[in-house]
């Protein structure tokens, strides 16, 4: 359970743990291998669960309850099958779609809006600022965790009201982001000549301060869908997820605590598929980073 | 430091009616009717009438809030649906529970972390230092929930080295040892993901420091090694604390999965608990004590933040 905090730490200047002066020196781009090897894991994923009826051996609800808790590595279930003798490796593959979707869009939409809420924040003249900044400090006031749980609870169980739930949560770090980092540019010289020559703060918004805010908020969403993931995991363990036939992370997980005593492996296997995939966009996020070399006009 | 208190309380004020206002606001917008259920199926539209006159809920949303807020405010957090008890001894033992966990938990974090971080930042030129810096970004990405099924299949379910649930012995209760026996495991598990983010700050901002000029200074008028570190250490501190404040809601959010997995009767059990049974009463009150409680928390790391850097006072 990751917390939201997480990233904004791995996204300070100074977490590169490297001596002033290394980060500029390099000068040469090449694709770092961060950015590979978690690159190609998703883009898998993403490809399996898209193709899913082609590449998973079995459908997600398919399986007699006599194959029941079959082990790793058992003849045509490759990861063995759950209480109810669905085959767990089809289920894990099913499963990615709500899985991948509930880290995904709710960062597409909390980025769309707490990008927008951060740009007016801080361009939008003080009291503007005021009164956004404080209303995100509410909802930065509850543990996320605890505002992503009771919100779901509130909208009900299901994909949807997950979807809604994690994007209200994300929104409040998004915009703090987006808040700092657009500050970080007012005082800079294109920012004076634009105003200087009369552009209205909208125009400036988008034409001059998002192409240069946009590596910044990359770099950190990639990594917030890590947590999106880890979270809807969570909700959907807790109940609150997809109904309960339907193949899901955090429900198989949930299907598979209660046969904790009679087959421990197996409740690991949705475990580390929750880890494997939110530590791919982790170090995807950090590969970015990397990459679009964000940052490195501090020097550090 | 005593106008940081002060000023610090003071600012917690409106953030605490937005908390309030938020927890009614997602208390009103649930699906499904409390009258009907306190009623029953059966029940003819007069008993319902007269329910929803004695809950107040024909009134208007402003006067609910207002009354909501003067029942909270006089420690009345309403009566438990599933349970018929009152709410608020229910949720504030769950709530001490919680903490026990999530202290706990710090303790792993913290100690765990900067020893982590130490490693790394000392070491950042070897191949051992790389290696802490490799475990600590495992374990930053690191559900706790996941953490918890991993103890549990281990340590309790292959070994039965520790106890696999509870928060005592279910014999006799066991006093303070049975409790750290049955806190060990919960606690790592709930630690471990910050472990890994303090050891990250800790490493990067001692590097940092380390490479600033005033330790260059120190060394050459001929510190030992020690008492460098120390110096770079308490320069340090302010960064540490940063976190530590980012953490505590990570704590706490930890700990209500863990809890579950653990059957540790914390907050975390009771909301879901009282999500299977629909038992919004409970789920409102342990949303609005953990928001308070966490912002309360806020201030206590804030005032120590102030404490360990006199910059921030200002």
């Amino acid at each position: 359970m990751s917390a939201i905090e997480i990233p904004i730490g791995l996204m300070s200047p100074a977490d590169d743990g490297l001596p002033a002066g290394e980060v500029i020196s390099r000068t040469r781009r090449h694709i770092p291998l961060t950015v590979i090897i978690p690159g190609s894991f998703l883009g898998l994923l993403i490809l399996a669960a898209i193709f899913a009826p082609l590449v998973a051996p079995d459908g997600p609800l398919a399986g007699s309850i006599a194959d029941r808790l079959q082990g790793v590595g058992s003849p045509g279930h490759l990861l063995g099958t759950d209480g109810q003798g669905r085959d767990i490796l089809s289920r894990l593959i099913w499963g990615a779609r709500p899985s991948l979707l509930e880290g995904i869009v709710p960062v597409a939409i909390a980025g769309t809006i707490g990008t927008v809420l951060g740009m007016v924040a801080s361009l939008g003249g003080r009291r503007m600022h005021t009164l956004i900044m404080r209303t995100l400090d509410v909802f930065y006031s509850f543990p996320a965790v605890l505002l992503a749980i009771a919100l779901a609870a509130a909208l009900g169980a299901g994909v949807v009201s997950d979807i809604v739930a994690l994007s209200i949560v994300l929104i409040a770090p998004i915009a703090r982001v987006a808040e700092t980092e657009v500050s970080r540019l007012r005082s800079s010289d294109f920012m004076e000549a634009a105003k200087a020559s009369g552009a209205s703060w909208p125009t400036i918004a988008g034409r001059q301060v998002l192409p240069n805010i946009a590596p910044t908020l990359l770099v950190y969403c990639t990594a917030l869908i890590g947590l999106a993931i880890v979270f809807a995991g969570g909700l959907s363990f807790l109940g609150l997820g997809i109904a309960p036939p339907q193949a899901e992370w955090g429900s198989m997980l949930n299907d598979l605590n209660q046969d904790l005593y009679n087959a421990p492996v197996l409740t690991l296997i949705p475990a580390l598929m929750i880890f494997v995939t939110s530590i791919a966009f982790n170090i995807l996020g950090d590969g970015l980073r990397d990459l679009l070399d964000t940052h490195s006009e501090t020097g550090q | 430091m005593e106008r940081f208190i002060g000023r610090r309380l003071l600012i917690c004020i409106p953030t605490l009616i937005g908390v309030t206002i938020v927890v009614f606001i997602t208390i009103k917008i649930i699906p499904g009717n409390p009258v009907a259920s306190l009623a029953g199926i059966n029940s003819t539209a007069a008993v319902r009438a007269a329910i929803t006159h004695r809950l107040g809920l024909d009134q208007p949303w402003p006067v609910q809030y207002f009354d909501w807020i003067r029942s909270t405010l006089q420690g009345n957090l309403g009566t438990s649906i599933s349970r018929q008890v009152a709410v608020r001894p229910l949720v504030f033992s769950a709530l001490s529970n919680t903490f026990i966990l999530a202290g706990a938990g710090a303790v792993v974090a913290f100690v765990g972390g900067t020893l982590l971080g130490l490693w790394g930042a000392l070491r950042h030129r070897h191949r051992d230092g790389s290696v802490a810096d490799s475990v600590a970004a495992l374990t930053v990405a690191a559900p706790q929930y996941s953490v918890a099924l991993v103890l549990l299949v281990v340590l309790t379910v292959n070994i039965t080295a520790f106890p696999s649930g509870g928060m005592y012995n279910s014999s006799g209760g066991g006093g303070l040892p049975a409790l750290l026996d049955h806190l060990i495991l919960p606690a790592i598990a709930v630690g471990l993901a910050p472990l890994g983010v303090i050891a990250r700050i800790f490493r990067s901002s001692l590097i940092d420091v380390m490479n600033q000029e005033f330790v260059t200074s120190l060394r050459a008028r001929g510190l030992s090694r020690g008492a460098v570190l120390r110096h770079a250490i308490h320069n340090t501190l302010p960064s540490l604390f940063t976190v530590a404040g980012l953490q505590i809601g990570f704590l706490l959010g930890g700990a209500l999965f863990v809890e579950i997995l653990f059957t540790w009767p914390g907050i975390g059990q009771l909301i879901f608990q009282s999500i299977s049974a629909r038992d919004y009463p409970v789920i409102e009150a342990c949303s609005l004590v953990l928001a308070v409680a966490f912002v309360l928390l806020n201030v206590i790391i804030d005032v120590g933040h102030a404490l360990v850097d006199p910059r921030v006072r200002q």
